[in-house]
């Protein structure tokens, strides 16, 4: 190497180390460091493409209500819960019942004459002219029910403090439960960091109950044998985020799963194999960092949103 | 002798390879637990057992004795070689390059200023041992048991001559980095030797980036200018400069005497050679008188320039301390109070301390500053004055010598001595020399 073309490269490099230097202690001051790189950066979470966006809103209904927790469908008919009390309303918004509640319910299901509701350690049935005929406490003190769905005589209980799933009998004595766990290690069993633990039964009797930790839905014998599951861990919009999603799941008409998750709240459609289809509501429908809704489905296709923020029951049709 | 300075390439591109700078995050909140579920407490890492410092240091005092037998007794560069990789693997590699001499300056500092700062005996040693074994031995320490040194010096490709003029100005680099490093950790701001230490990412294979291209650009540039961060950079160098030049014993060219045969001449890459002194020079030193007169009388100017721009660059100097920062930032912007993305300010904020508190406290730090600014700046002024005043200082040689002040006791030019250490005569074989 010529001894010019060292000159000029070491005179590079000199210039290299006192830009570094200089740039360093000019910029790495109190309050002029670069922006906290362990932001946990959200922004790009909350964009949905228009075009997956499946759904539209058609009409909401304002809730009495101040704390919505749960909703259900059946017929023309929504029984949601909130505060202490459980409202059922017609389609078009008009109030048919309102019952006051011994405790705070938590979800609600209906099936026959009955109305079940799951509360902190208790499960409260009601019938459907809202008299309390039963209550079930027979469960731990950390238990917490959050939701419930009924299959013929079988009343199924997800208790997330519990990450246990409850068989009940009608009458109010239980049949079974089960941790989503086997003897030979295979499966980890329902990891629930939240008190987000839903589960549910289609048309066809199947029961499915979110595993959150995992972002699974599974789904299990009325014994508690795993017959499959299906898991959507992506970063973007056909996955499941955060902690513990989904936080709520209803069916559609054929199967299908509607999804809803937390954190950044978005509803979304999955084919039984799991398979994503689209949006039904994006984020951008929703307060930043607001309650997790409740959802279910009616026989048209229909979704209602129980969104506790905004005190109301959104519904969406497909476009 | 080639082998082994390939395979030491070869290492060191693999770590400069594999030194990209790793950045991680938490990817999902944390789930909130809410059934009784306690967050574990944070585990900080034990800091290394006493004893473990303590063989650190018997390490050091070891490398220290052994560079010092191998550079004045043995003279032999091979095993100053050997001891140089060996530093570079266990106070390199293995202790990540701390604690080190070099930076342990600031921990001296802080020791002084700050009554609540208790330095280790083991820093301390580190500090005091090779400043001990430069007024002895020279600055063995460079030789072969300081990390920083020893990794460039394993680089030395071909090492070219700088200028006169031009070793002589960056050669007050090393006192201004040593004035403000001392500022800096006098005032508890910062240690900025550690910060801009361009080897440490090297040996931890961990640094952000731009630490990362310092330490290339380093060792790049020292392939052609040897050692550039010990000559150009290193406060350190500059309290083992002043001990070694008061050295009882010191490593010589020669193992006898010098015959003037000028083969050592241009072995050192160091350009720590001082030359005889010429003919020409001897007659015209007493014309110096006259410029010694001058550099004489400017040299209370100089400290005073230092001074009155040490007291004058106090305020932005001391910006870099977080107190006097945010405590200038709230008042200027009260607003930031409610910006949660300034996490100095958010900092702040959850520590409970008050404004009035803060300000006081900035108001301490400024004056330290506005004391400490004079004194550096007085110091620096003092350091160009008596490197001028040096330059028309005569001193009178008669052999070729290396220059107790710069010489690194790496040995090199031992092996192009043609003087047998043992029978004073010439060795049978002399190495061929290749003329820059």
């Amino acid at each position: 190497m010529k001894k010019q073309g060292i000159y000029i490269f070491l005179f590079v490099l000199m210039v290299v180390i006192v830009v570094v230097i200089v740039t360093d202690f000019a910029t790495n001051k109190p309050g002029k460091r670069p922006s906290n790189p362990f932001e946990y950066e959200m922004d790009g979470f909350h964009e949905t493409p228009e075009e997956e966006i499946l759904y539209k809103e058609t009409r909401n209904l304002k809730m009495k209500m101040v704390q919505l927790t749960g909703i259900t469908c059946r017929g023309e008919e929504l029984f949601v819960t909130g505060d202490r009390n459980l409202q059922v309303i017609g389609l078009d918004g008009r109030m048919k019942l309102d019952v006051a509640l011994p405790e705070e319910p938590l979800c609600v299901a209906v099936s026959g004459d009955r109305i079940y509701m799951g509360a902190l350690a208790s499960v409260m049935v009601l019938d459907m002219e809202g008299n309390l005929v039963a209550q079930w406490k027979d469960f731990e003190e950390t238990s917490l029910i959050t939701s419930i769905a009924v299959y013929e005589n079988n009343i199924f209980l997800a208790d997330a403090g519990r990450r246990r799933v409850y068989r009940y009998q009608p009458d109010g004595t239980r049949a079974a439960e089960f941790e989503g766990k086997s003897t030979d290690d295979v499966l980890h069993g329902f990891i629930v960091p939240s008190a987000c633990f839903d589960l549910g039964l289609n048309e066809f009797g199947d029961l499915w109950v979110a595993n959150p930790g995992k972002h699974a839905l599974e789904n299990y014998t009325f014994d508690g044998n795993l017959r499959g599951f299906w898991t959507s861990v992506f970063s973007d919009v056909k996955g499941f985020q955060g902690c513990c999603n989904p936080a709520h799941f209803a069916f559609l008409p054929g199967g299908n799963f509607i999804t809803c998750e937390k954190g950044v709240i978005r509803v979304k459609e999955y084919k039984p194999s799991g398979e994503y289809v689209g949006v039904v509501a994006a984020p951008a429908k929703f307060i930043e960092e607001g309650k997790v809704p409740d959802i279910t489905t009616d026989a048209q296709g229909r979704v209602y949103v129980c969104d506790p923020d905004k005190q109301s029951i959104r519904i969406f049709e497909k476009k | 002798m080639n082998l082994i300075k390939k395979l030491i390439y070869l290492i060191t591109a693999l770590h400069l390879l594999l030194a990209v700078p790793a950045m991680a995050q938490q990817r999902f909140p944390k789930p909130e637990f809410e059934s009784g579920y306690e967050q574990p407490d944070t585990i900080t890492p034990e800091p290394r057992s006493l004893a473990l410092e303590y063989f650190d240091v018997a390490v050091l005092l070891a490398v220290l004795a052994l560079a010092s037998w191998l550079a004045l007794k043995k003279r032999s560069r091979e095993g100053i070689l050997w001891l140089s990789i060996f530093t570079l693997l266990y106070f390199g590699f293995y202790r990540n390059g701390c604690i080190c001499s070099v930076g342990s300056i600031q921990n001296v500092v802080l020791s002084f200023s700050d009554v609540n700062y208790a330095i280790s005996a083991a820093a301390l040693l580190f500090f005091l041992l090779p400043l001990i074994f430069a007024l002895f031995f020279g600055r063995v320490f460079c030789a072969g048991a300081c990390p920083l040194g020893v990794i460039q010096d394993l680089v030395i490709v071909h090492p070219i001559q700088l200028p006169f003029w031009l070793r002589k100005v960056l050669g007050l680099i090393p006192y201004i980095y040593l004035a403000l490093a001392v500022l800096y950790a006098a005032t508890g701001t910062d240690f900025i030797i550690c910060r801009y230490d361009p080897f440490v990412g090297i040996y931890r294979m961990d640094a952000p980036y731009t630490m990362v291209v310092l330490g290339v650009a380093f060792l790049l540039m020292g392939m052609f200018v040897g050692r550039p961060y010990c000559r150009f950079f290193c406060p350190y160098g500059v309290l083992l400069k002043w001990m070694s030049k008061f050295s009882r014993w010191h490593l010589t060219i020669t193992p006898s005497h010098c015959i003037q045969c000028k083969l050592c001449t241009t072995s050192c890459p160091f350009d720590a050679i001082d030359y005889p002194s010429e003919e020409k020079a001897i007659v015209g030193s007493r014309a110096g008188a006259r410029k010694f007169l001058l550099y004489a009388v400017l040299l209370p100017l100089w400290v005073g320039a230092g001074v009155f721009v040490g007291a004058k660059s106090h305020a932005y100097l001391s910006r870099a301390n977080q107190d006097v920062y945010l405590a200038e930032l709230m008042i200027a912007h009260p607003e930031v109070k409610d910006d949660p993305d300034n996490l100095d300010v958010q900092t702040f904020l959850s520590k409970g301390r008050t404004l009035e508190q803060l300000v006081e406290d900035a108001r301490i730090v400024r004056k330290k500053f506005y004391t400490g600014s004079m004194i550096a700046g007085g110091f620096i002024g003092l350091v160009i004055g008596m490197t001028l005043l040096n330059q028309v200082i005569f001193r009178r040689r008669t052999d070729y010598q290396p220059n107790p002040g710069d010489c690194y006791s790496c040995g090199r030019c031992m092996d192009y001595c043609p003087v047998d250490k043992n029978t004073a005569q010439l060795k049978t074989a002399v190495p061929v020399m290749k003329k820059e």
